[in-house]
């Protein structure tokens, strides 16, 4: 009797060391695509704040779209 | 047969005492065994087991990124990115295979193989290959599986608006702590803390088992600031422009909010790009606008002149007959540029005269004078909690004699930085009650506003500093079309080592627009400008005009000139 239980308990020992370490594996990864993903999202705020730059949106207003400052004279019509 | 028969013998004929012995030996290797195996389990088990622990269990930091620092609406001003530092094992690696791992990033052959090579008979176990890579690249580096080659995770900072923003959001150094500025302040809250674990690690470094988790890793907190990066950017622009063009030692302007004491902009000249470290010097790294003090100048009279309006023996109306354009006090004598005749108490603003500001303090007496300008903050710290922050100064009542007295009345004796002279003049339109200058978006709620003067006080003091702009006054380059703006003018003799300089000066233009309902309180100081123009007048007021125009602009705050009529879409409400 006592021997089985023996016998249990070894068998159990070895599937929750093999169960650890896949889920040890599966959070690994998922810690990587982490790390990644705010690679990813810092890295976009970085590119949105240098495009959205207001040096840049105002060059570009006046570069581009002839934009000016309003004037005196103001004549909004439809 | 020639046995001998007193000797026994086994079954198979063999002498018994050689069957004992032949037992006897194994009995004792057996009994070798076990007592071997049982000193391995019971007396040497302690040095075994942490030898294997060494060879296997590592213990591994795992760093927390930083809090992001924000302007009020969330831009960043400086960000953490994951990277990867790249180190080698001297002891580990094949010096033939380090030529591709150079390559891949850049750096001298030769270099690298020779530094392994020192740090390898030196018999060190850790050199840096590159610190902060790009994660792709290390990626491709640590592809290659190069034996003894590791990559540890990192973060690097990065400052989007350089230096625009750089003497405020401040800087870290490699390792991520705070070195200047808010990065230094909160560098605490901003840190988060690390965490740390226990893991088993097989040969390649990959991780088979954990077990232990000593801390978990917390990321620091994010920092919002109340300045606005659009209004950030132009008044750096603008000052840049001007020191440069007036040849100036420094520059510094500070943008406040007038309704909430917020910090809205505050730009100094020269400025860092705090990404790029190799870069750096001491002097061009201080904040200028919080840690330097100035000498107001004429910048202060409207406090002088406030106080005596506040102690109700004065009206904007009074007469004070300020000829003959000089008064002498004790053995000094204090000129006006030249002689005003009698001028009413708009007039000495409108003329920035320093005869009618001294006639007032001496009236009213250092008690008051004292009183009233520690009231408006004057002297007093501003608590940003930002280090290097300057508290300024303001001589007591019993040290101003008769001619200190006079001179605190017209800026000169008394030191103030130029975050302190913007604040200070948001008592005059908050309605004469000053709330706290703000750096930082979090740190609610609001305290109670600060009694300076009667709101009537204020009305009449910003009616005054308009005076200042107008054509007559002396700073009518401060003007901005579209918009009433007020203002006072400063001209500081800079001290050197034999008292006042003659021809050194600092530049002080502080402004309200628009009068009607002010939104912005500006400071500009231009220090030393050099050259033919050096009036406050002359070299700050124009950079005032320059920033309030597009400041105004950009806060979408109505002209209130009454020059342009009041836009109406058509086809809108009317």
């Amino acid at each position: 009797m006592l021997w089985v239980v023996v016998l249990m308990s070894a068998l159990a020992q070895v599937g929750v060391v093999h169960w650890h370490r896949v889920l040890l594996q599966v959070w690994q990864q998922e810690d990587a695509l982490r790390a990644q993903l705010l690679q990813e999202h810092t890295r976009l705020l970085l590119e949105k704040s240098t495009l959205t730059a207001h040096g840049r949106i105002d060059q570009q207003a006046r570069k581009q779209l002839n934009m000016t400052e309003p004037g005196k004279v103001q004549v909004l019509s439809q | 047969m020639n046995a001998q028969p007193n000797q026994e013998t086994t079954l198979s004929g063999i002498t018994r005492w050689r069957f004992t012995l032949v037992l006897v030996v194994f009995g004792c290797l057996l009994a070798a065994v076990l007592v071997r195996l049982v000193m391995l389990h019971t007396v040497d088990q302690p040095f075994l087991f942490e030898q294997g622990e060494k060879r296997t269990v590592r213990e591994e930091v795992q760093p927390a990124m930083r809090g992001m620092i924000t302007d009020r609406y969330g831009k960043p001003l400086a960000v953490s990115t994951p990277v990867v530092t790249l180190w080698l094992n001297p002891q580990q690696v094949n010096v033939q295979q380090l030529p591709a791992v150079a390559t891949d990033l850049g750096l001298s052959t030769r270099e690298l193989v020779r530094k392994v090579e020192r740090a390898a008979s030196q018999g060190r176990s850790f050199l840096y290959i590159k610190r902060q890579v790009q994660p792709e690249l290390a990626q491709q580096v640590l592809k290659r599986r190069i034996a003894g080659i590791y990559g540890d995770d990192d973060f690097r900072r990065f400052y989007p608006a350089a230096e625009v923003t750089a003497h405020t959001v401040g800087i870290v150094d490699v390792d991520g702590n705070g070195q200047e500025g808010l990065e230094l302040a909160f560098d605490e809250f901003l840190q988060g803390s690390e965490g740390s674990r226990q893991v088993v690690k097989d040969l390649y470094g990959n991780v088979i088992k954990q077990l232990k988790v000593n801390a978990v890793p917390k990321p620091g907190g994010d920092l919002a600031l109340t300045l606005d990066l659009r209004l950030q950017y132009l008044a750096y622009r603008e000052l840049k422009a001007a020191v440069s063009q007036h040849n100036a030692k420094s520059g510094s302007a500070v943008l406040v909010d007038a309704r909430s004491g917020d910090v809205l902009a505050l730009v100094n000249q020269p400025s860092y790009n705090p990404n790029n470290r190799a870069s750096l010097r001491a002097e061009n790294m201080r904040n200028r606008a919080i840690a330097d003090l100035i000498e107001p100048g004429s910048t202060i009279k409207p406090f002088t002149v406030a106080a005596a309006l506040s102690s109700g023996r004065y009206f904007p109306g009074s007469e004070i007959n300020t000829a003959p354009g000089y008064v002498r006090v004790k053995n000094k004598t204090i000129r006006d540029h030249r002689n005003y005749g009698v001028l009413d108490i708009t007039g000495v603003i409108t003329k920035s005269s320093n005869v009618g500001v001294t006639y007032l303090a001496h009236q009213l007496g250092a008690e008051n004078i004292w009183s009233f300008f520690s009231k408006a903050g004057i002297g007093q710290a501003t608590v940003l909690g930002f280090p290097g922050e300057a508290v300024g100064s303001l001589p007591y009542p019993e040290q101003m004699d008769a001619l200190r007295l006079a001179t605190v009345s017209y800026g000169y004796g008394l030191s103030v930085s130029p975050l302190q002279l913007a604040h200070a003049y948001t008592s005059f339109t908050q309605g004469g009650c000053r709330n706290p200058v703000r750096l930082l978006m979090n740190n609610q709620p609001q305290t109670e506003c600060q009694r300076v003067m009667p709101a009537k006080v204020a009305r009449q003091v910003l009616d005054m500093l308009e005076t200042v702009t107008s054509k007559q006054g002396t700073g009518s380059r401060a003007r901005v079309a579209g918009y009433r703006v007020g203002g006072k003018t400063g001209t500081a003799h800079k001290v050197g080592q034999q008292g006042y300089e003659d021809s050194e000066y600092t530049a002080v233009f502080s402004g309200i627009a628009p009068i009607s309902s002010p939104d912005l309180v500006l400071v500009v100081v231009i220090d030393s400008p050099q050259g033919k123009e050096y009036y406050g007048g002359e070299v700050a007021a124009p950079v005032f005009s320059r920033i309030m125009q597009q400041a105004l602009r950009l806060r979408q705050v109505a002209p209130d000139d009454g020059s342009v009529p009041a836009l109406q879409m058509a086809g809108g409400p009317a």
